[in-house]
């Protein structure tokens, strides 16, 4: 299924890219796309689906807007 | 007493004269410092109901005790006054060489009294204060008068200044540093152009008074090459806190065209991707080893530091997405003196206020041109728009009426920065007790409130975390002075302060210890409101009314449909005031007053209002 990833920050620097639309496996989970793009812990960066927050453990479904970005506190 | 030098620097502007005051080591240990210091000085020495930009007023400049060390990011000063804007306690932090070289000078504080005749620049060194002739610069922009004081004293000299706003008393007017820094958003650069003093140059020589020199060298040091170290590892300051504004976007928190939405298509225009891109030079406090002042070049070919308050407020707060625009609004705002963050909620506010008819005039959201010349009007409190506008957005909204008010974005006068909580209940209530009036540098709760809870919910939890937040980042790290952003930003812990704080002062602090500190001196802060506003009660304490309208529901987006509720709200607040030990107006009680130690300033308090 194709999602997309927007990143955020300096995450954007650090994994190359800022937004692209990704084909995952069916089931796949928020952290498991988190592990495939270089972050194997989920606890370092903050991760929402469609602007709202998405736990680890969560299935990623076909369509989502994943945004990853790295837990800044606004200045 | 280590860490501290003991004296502070008393000046009067009237009389011209000067003099040392020491302080106690008791002063010192139950106020730290910085916003410590200044709280409990224009406390005690204000008259309540004097006017702001009289003669009467003060203006407070303060140091922690781990300011201007060789450590991370200590290159930060408070500056405060009694507020024009609010009426009620003001402060911002700067960063600036005037941190060490008030220090080196052998002052933790400097208090300006009286006002001068004439326009005034006031010199202090190691053994002097002089009152010098400020006449060449008044008028000028804070640019060339930077310039002109860096030809005359050097580029190391320590300098705050004000631009052409605050010498006209715009009620927001900032005062400003170095390149492209600037601080007091509630009006301390007004308070200074009340004085006619259009800028303080400081010089000293003379060591930081340290317990463990060798040991602070050492630690700063290699403290200073790992902050630095994790900044390069997360690539943090290739954006700096733009970064902020796509993620806001994403999350429906964007301010856009006056906070009536929440996110917008073509804010990636101007987002942190796109101003790294575009960034032709970076800029720094002194000491700082993760550089957040990203410079690009607006429409002049002039150099703009942008940040994501400007950035959002300037940009599509006002329907502008073009970094070229928002960088010359910015420029005009940081030359002028105007604080940027009030600046693009008066534009704003203005634009939506003559869109909705409240007020005369052809500006509109997205007027680029238009913007640029109000902003001109405001520096200079030109026509009638200008002056009503200089004024701040909830004057504004007196003066024009027809319902304007409830789309005024601001909390106790103070406007809003740059996060769209129409949604987001704890980052609500964090700008609605923000002890300066509307600002996020007190307490940012929405990544928790996004990912860690329900974004919905108006939990305890929430009022608890907008607590601890208000203490790290209003009470300790705005006491010891020192920037938050190696612990926000690159997860520098916090451990690390109370070990500066220990090598310089020679104490043997835990971080816990800071805590009762950071509640004594919000519990005093609302002290200092009460006796200015007496008859005050909780609805000081919420923010705008445009966040309750389902009518300012976005239409779609991740939020269609949600706004906040006045009776969630109301209950969220009383878990705020239940957990500080505050009354059902939101004021410290007795109980809470005594346990903090402010015995002797609630009887102070008790002279012009109730306790409970």
């Amino acid at each position: 299924m194709r999602i997309t990833v927007k990143l955020i920050g300096g995450l954007a620097h650090r994994l190359g890219f800022g937004e692209q639309e990704r084909e995952v496996p069916a089931g796949t989970t928020a952290g498991g796309l988190l592990t495939a793009l270089g972050i194997p812990d989920a606890r370092t960066v903050i991760t929402t689906r469609n602007g709202w927050g998405i736990a680890p453990d969560e299935v990623i479904e076909e369509g989502d807007r994943i945004l990853v970005s790295p837990p800044f506190s606004g200045g | 007493m280590h860490g501290w030098t003991g004296q502070i620097l008393r000046v009067d502007l009237t009389t011209r004269t000067w003099r040392r005051e020491p302080f106690t080591e008791e002063f010192a240990l139950t106020w730290i410092g910085g916003r410590g210091f200044a709280a409990k000085i224009l406390y005690d020495e204000l008259r309540p109901g004097i006017d702001p930009l009289g003669p009467e007023s003060k203006l407070v400049v303060a140091v922690g005790p781990i300011s201007g060390i060789s450590a991370p990011n200590t290159g930060k000063t408070v500056v405060a006054a009694k507020s024009p804007i609010t009426g009620g306690y003001g402060d911002g932090n700067l960063g600036t060489r005037v941190t060490e070289k008030l220090r080196k000078a052998g002052f933790d504080a400097l208090i300006v009294e009286g006002r001068a005749e004439r326009p005034t620049l006031l010199y202090i060194d190691d053994e002097r204060v002089e009152f010098l002739p400020a006449d060449e610069i008044w008028g000028r922009g804070t640019y060339e008068t930077n310039d002109w004081i860096y030809a005359r004293y050097g580029k190391g000299a320590g300098v705050l200044n004000i631009g052409q706003a605050g010498e006209n008393l715009v009620r927001y007017a900032v005062v400003r540093s170095m390149e492209g820094r600037a601080g007091g958003r509630p009006g301390m650069g007004a308070v200074m152009g009340s004085k006619l003093l259009k800028a303080i140059v400081v010089k000293g020589s003379q060591p930081i008074p340290q317990a463990f020199p060798a040991e602070m060298k050492t630690l700063g040091r290699d403290d200073l090459r790992a902050v630095h170290a994790l900044d390069q590892k997360s690539a943090w300051s290739k954006q700096g806190t733009t970064g902020v504004l796509g993620w806001c976007n994403e999350v429906a928190a964007l301010p856009v065209n006056n906070f009536r939405e929440s996110h917008h298509p073509e804010a990636w225009r101007v987002d942190g991707e796109r101003l790294a891109a575009a960034t032709v030079a970076v800029y720094g406090c002194p000491n700082c080893t993760m550089q957040c002042g990203l410079a690009m070049l607006d429409d002049q070919g002039r150099e703009s530091e942008l940040d994501y308050e400007n950035m959002g407020l300037l940009g599509p707060n006002l329907g502008l997405f073009d970094i070229a625009q928002v960088a010359t609004l910015n420029y005009m705002c940081d030359d002028y003196g105007i604080d940027t963050i009030s600046g693009g909620g008066v534009l704003g506010f203005y634009a939506d206020a003559v869109e909705r008819g409240a007020a005369a005039g052809d500006l509109r959201f997205g007027d680029f041109a238009g913007f640029k010349r109000v902003l001109t009007a405001i520096a200079h409190r030109e026509g009638e728009a200008g002056d009503i506008l200089a004024d701040g957005t909830l004057r504004a909204a007196r003066a024009f009426g027809h319902g304007s008010e409830a789309y005024a974005m601001q909390c106790k006068g103070l406007e809003v920065s740059a996060y769209n909580c129409k949604f987001i209940p704890g980052m609500a209530l964090a700008f609605g007790v923000s002890p300066i009036g509307a600002h996020h540098k007190e307490s940012w709760i929405i990544s928790y409130e996004i990912q860690q809870t329900p974004r919905e919910s108006y939990g305890r939890d929430k009022a608890q975390k907008v607590i601890d937040l208000q203490r790290i980042r209003g009470g300790l790290f705005e006491a010891i002075v020192s920037c938050r952003f190696p612990w926000i930003e690159v997860g520098w812990g916090l451990e690390n302060y109370p070990k500066y704080f220990n090598a310089i002062t020679g104490l043997d602090w835990e971080l816990e210890d800071f805590w009762p500190t950071s509640d004594r001196i919000y519990a005093l802060i609302k002290l200092f409101w009460l006796r200015e506003f007496p008859n005050t009660d909780r609805k000081a304490d919420y923010p705008p009314h445009a966040w309750f309208d389902p009518a300012n529901a976005d239409t779609e987006g991740p939020i269609a449909g949600r706004i906040l509720e006045y009776d969630k709200y109301d209950a969220l607040l009383q878990h705020y005031y239940d957990i500080r030990g505050y009354d059902r107006r939101g004021i410290p009680t007795r109980e809470t007053l005594e346990r903090l130690g402010l015995g002797a300033e609630a009887k102070a308090a008790e002279e012009h209002a109730t306790l409970t």
